[in-house]
């Protein structure tokens, strides 16, 4: 059992800006502005990782990659 | 993957020919692949290693906007540091400053190569601690503490840049 006077750590902190905090712990949180400032601040850093665009290779990188593979040809020949 | 590459080396091009080195060493390599392991964290940890290996050999971990970290002096600091503006001209150049120009991406780039792939890891590719360990052969801890720093880090720097 946890003691709802303790304040939260990092992990909960992150659990909580992933919205899954157990109740019981979200108590401690409505109760203490510490905790409370730390975790928004988390959650601000939190979102705009999690809001960072994803990257594609430029067109043509798998042609490229697929011409430096060996292929198991059915001779049982492997060729580049 | 490619968003990771390319976040660890911040040059488009290179972060091209790495994503193709890692996807020729997959395939070539696909038997020794270890099917206890999630395949994706396979594909990752070549790729994170690529990337590391790029680093520590071409030393671009002094990519810190405010120099290598060996530097000591005002003087140091500023030979080493890295102008975002010294490639504008070329247009490559200019889609990494839009893509990677924003203040958390320029934080980011601030952050060591290993928080740096924690931080990816975790955030942006949603991976949980453990797979995170498993892929980048790390301690669960160490894991942890790395991300809490990174995210600490982060904090600061973006702070600085409000300020």
């Amino acid at each position: 059992m946890t003691d709802n006077t303790m304040h939260l750590t990092t992990d909960e902190i992150e659990l909580w800006a992933q919205g899954l905090l157990p109740a019981a712990r979200a108590i401690h949180l409505a109760d203490c502005s510490l905790c409370r400032v730390e975790a928004e601040r988390e959650r601000k850093i939190i979102l705009e990782l999690v809001q960072l665009p994803k990257f594609a290779p430029n067109a043509g990188s798998w042609t490229r990659v697929m011409a430096q593979v060996k292929v198991h040809a059915p001779s049982g020949d492997w060729t580049a | 993957m490619f968003s990771l590459l390319y976040r660890m080396v911040r040059d488009r091009a290179l972060a091209e020919d790495l994503a193709q080195e890692t996807f020729v060493k997959v395939l070539n390599g696909i038997k020794s692949y270890r099917p206890e392991f999630k395949f994706s964290s396979w594909i990752f940890k070549i790729a994170n290693n690529a990337a590391i290996d790029h680093l520590r050999r071409k030393h671009i971990d002094t990519l810190s906007l405010d120099g290598a970290p060996s530097a000591e002096t005002p003087d140091q600091m500023r030979a080493t540091s890295l102008q975002l503006g010294d490639r504008a001209e070329s247009p490559l150049a200019e889609v990494e400053n839009r893509e990677l120009g924003t203040a958390i991406e320029r934080a980011i780039a601030r952050l060591r190569p290993e928080y740096r792939s924690c931080i990816l890891l975790r955030h942006v590719e949603g991976y949980s601690y453990e797979e995170i360990a498993d892929t980048l052969d790390l301690p669960l801890g160490t894991v942890k503490t790395y991300i809490h720093r990174a995210r600490n880090e982060l904090r600061v720097y973006l702070e600085d840049r409000r300020d």
